[in-house]
């Protein structure tokens, strides 16, 4: 068994992730409380907006904060641009069609980019931040600034939603609509307009997710669709799709855990079923609570 | 209509969400599998992606007539190469291709113009039997060149050898060097670790960690370089990964301390997936932590060098199993630029490690099927391939031999590079053509039969 100085710096590593994790799966619970609609293609679009950084940073030769920022307005546009299209199409829908339709832009997205960011010739593409560079230490641990970053963006985003959700004329309408749109609708609130804004700053989220994962992760197309969905959504899925802040701390929790067992030799080759086996934990914990409640509302 | 009416709905949604989670990571893992040590350049790729300077040696040079096209009666030869989501070896195929071109553009082989029928699969073992069938049955192939593919060997060993085809190609899967119907140029995953293991271990490393992805194969690619450490006395550690990586630090860190500081990490991955592991470690100032970094030859790419930058000049060792293009102006450096200049537009690649091996290919086969003098049938080009005997290539450290052997490892003596701003040099201490250790029962049993080819020391400059 590691020493616990073996375990240090794993937990850096895990944090940031875990801080990632957190502001993709906060994104996916306020869509899906404004909306009902679980986007599945959150990843895809984080990913496709991280290419185009790529893209601009090192064909066009453009400044790096110019890339970063066109990957957060692509997924803000993009899934935007989605959400108005097939929004209104599918409003009447059940939630299987909606998000399996999410699912069908996820795939769109990962042909595209696997078209137009071929990895023939076994080329690699990388963006890396120029917090990379630069950090600090405690005690042996090496920190660096895009570490501290992906904790930070985790912490501020689910603050700021929680602020917006609860101070802002739209978020209290968002919350409303959350409770029950048709209600929320005859009271006047264009519900339109409010979702529209919440497919618009899940996009935007996408965005940041896919250009610091692209860093802290990897630049590539099945990394950035797939993982970070998984992560997310069982961050989502242990807070029952309701809470934000459950969901930080189970997005931190997934982070931790996997980056915490890969120094044990014999978990280490497993650390990647962490999302699997927390949601898991959880969906048995939520349903096992409500047998117990339905038994005694029988009795 | 009220849209979540509630707990029914919620654990509607947890069990939709929960089947999503199981879908998508059986997408991810399929992915995975795809991208892995057994992706393009696990096979063993070679040499920088940067062209050798510019071309004074014509296209010409690649047959016996220059400037005169051949139109004789076609010889038809074969390619399969694995072409999917995140694995793409068609510029092995498409290299080979262009060089075929060049030769019936000169005079072909004796006069007869080489056709060529590369096609693609998608690690499908029924579709690669099917095409195996196809490119003999309906296309009338009398040989196989260019292959590069996950799994082909393993699928088409047993087809080769019932139809009496000896194939040459560049090899991924176990059964591309342990079967006698099929040789390669490069010298795949166990050979090419080999060769950085020894490397850093001659360079006194104490400790070894070794990592690759997690995929079939990895415990025989394993045995090599534990093998080579037994023998020198000299701890190993094996560790495989998840691909896509997704947690870097986490796996940079895990093999630093694995390693100590006079000990070394040695690494085989495809480049996308061993730079992400080598960037962890340059953010995370771990590069120095341990006394080596190596590489089995995928990190061969100038792409990879420039990313890392100058803090791993002497620092990574890489293992090359074919000599580096870059400033090299010897005559076959310059036929290749000129080659895929001239015909090359497929090879989406460009100057790389892909397409160097397609070269070497299109080399040994254009000069096996010029000495044929018969009809060009299954049995002639298969008797001249296997007379191929110490070939010199010039991108070869030894000369060619694919023999009638029962296992084949022609490649057996490498370089090992380090990057140089930008680039991959010649390591200078110990880093020019040397023979994979004969600690390594595999490569000691073809030895046995085969014998030790001299090398023949190309021009690297």
């Amino acid at each position: 068994m590691p020493s616990w100085s073996d375990f240090q710096p794993f937990i850096v590593s895990g944090l940031a992730l875990g801080g990632v994790y957190a502001l993709s799966g906060v994104g996916l619970v306020v869509l899906y409380r404004a909306t009902g609609v679980l986007n599945l293609a959150f990843g895809a679009v984080g990913a496709m907006g991280a290419f185009i950084a790529w893209s601009i940073i090192n064909k066009a030769g453009a400044p790096g904060w110019v890339g970063w920022i066109a990957c957060i307005l692509f997924g803000g546009v993009l899934t935007l641009g989605y959400g108005l299209i097939f929004g209104p199409l599918l409003a009447d829908r059940g939630p299987l069609v909606q998000a399996v339709c999410t699912l069908g832009l996820a795939l769109v997205l990962f042909g595209a980019m696997d078209l137009l960011w071929s990895s023939s010739g076994g080329q690699a593409r990388s963006i890396t931040l120029p917090s990379d560079s630069g950090g600090f230490t405690i005690g042996q641990v090496q920190v660096n600034w895009t570490s501290v970053i992906g904790l930070g963006a985790g912490i501020i985003i689910t603050a700021g939603t929680h602020a917006f959700l609860r101070y802002t004329k739209l978020g209290t309408a968002m919350r409303a609509m959350a409770n029950d749109r048709e209600i929320t609708a005859t009271f006047g609130v264009p519900v339109r307009r409010v979702e529209a804004a919440a497919w618009f700053g899940c996009g935007l989220l996408a965005g940041i997710a896919g250009i610091l994962l692209a860093d802290l992760a990897a630049l590539d197309d099945t990394t950035l669709t797939f993982t970070v969905v998984i992560s997310a959504l069982a961050a989502a899925l242990i807070a029952r799709l309701r809470s934000i802040w459950i969901t930080f701390a189970a997005a931190i929790l997934i982070g931790l855990v996997h980056d915490l067992i890969t120094p044990i030799t014999q978990l280490t080759d497993y650390r990647d079923m962490t999302p699997f086996v927390l949601a898991a934990i959880a969906l048995l914990v939520v349903s096992r609570r409500q047998v117990f409640t339905q038994s005694r509302e029988e009795v | 209509m009220n849209r979540h009416p509630g707990r029914r709905s919620r654990m509607l949604l947890a069990t939709l969400a929960a089947l999503a989670l199981g879908v998508l990571a059986a997408c991810s893992s399929s992915s995975s599998s795809s991208s892995s040590g057994s992706s393009p350049a696990a096979t063993g790729s070679s040499s920088a992606s940067s062209s050798s300077s510019s071309s004074t040696v014509s296209t010409s040079a690649c047959g016996t007539k220059p400037g005169v096209a051949a139109t004789g009666t076609p010889i038809n030869i074969g390619a399969i190469n694995t072409k999917q989501n995140g694995t793409d070896f068609s510029d092995i195929e498409n290299m080979t291709g262009a060089y075929f071109a060049c030769v019936n553009a000169n005079g072909g082989i004796n006069g007869h113009p080489i056709k060529f029928f590369p096609v693609t699969e998608q690690t499908n073992p029924s579709q690669i039997a099917s095409l195996a069938k196809q490119l003999v049955t309906s296309d009338h192939v009398v040989g196989i060149a260019g292959s590069s593919s996950i799994i082909e060997c393993t699928i088409d060993q047993g087809y080769w050898k019932q139809e009496g085809i000896y194939a040459l190609g560049a090899g991924i899967a176990p059964e591309c060097y342990s079967t006698p119907n099929t040789a390669s140029v490069n010298m795949g995953p166990r050979y090419s670790s080999d060769g950085a293991v020894s490397y850093v271990i001659a360079q006194g490393a104490n400790k070894v960690a070794f990592d690759q992805s997690n995929v079939p194969g990895t415990t025989y690619i394993a045995g090599g370089p534990n093998a080579i450490a037994k023998a020198k006395s000299v701890p190993i550690q094996d560790f495989t990964e998840n691909v896509p990586i997704t947690s870097a630090d986490s796996i940079a860190i895990k093999l630093v301390n694995a390693a100590g500081s006079n000990g070394a990490v040695v690494l085989n991955f495809t480049p996308p997936e061993a730079l992400l592991i080598l960037q962890a470690a340059q953010k995370l100032n771990l590069e120095d932590r341990v006394k080596y970094w190596a590489c089995s030859t995928p990190c061969n790419t100038d792409f990879l060098a420039t990313a890392l930058g100058p803090k791993w000049n002497n620092k990574l060792f890489v293992n090359a199993e074919l000599t580096p293009l870059d400033g090299n102006t010897s005559p076959t450096a310059q036929l290749f630029d000129a080659i895929l200049k001239q015909y090359g537009s497929d090879v989406s690649g460009g100057v790389g490690s892909f397409s160097e091996m397609g070269f070497v290919i299109g080399e040994i086969a254009t000069h096996a099927l010029e000495s044929i003098t018969g009809p060009y049938t299954i049995q002639s080009v298969s008797a001249a391939f296997k007379a191929v005997s110490n070939f010199n290539t010039g991108l070869l450290c030894q000369g060619y031999t694919y023999g009638d052997y029962p296992e084949h490892l022609p490649n057996n003596m490498d370089y090992t590079v380090t990057p140089d701003n930008g680039k991959f040099v010649i390591a200078s201490t110990g880093g020019g053509c040397t023979l994979i250790s004969n600690d390594d029962p595999q490569v000691a049993a073809y030895r046995a039969i085969a014998g030790t080819a001299p090398a023949v020391n190309p021009s690297t400059s």
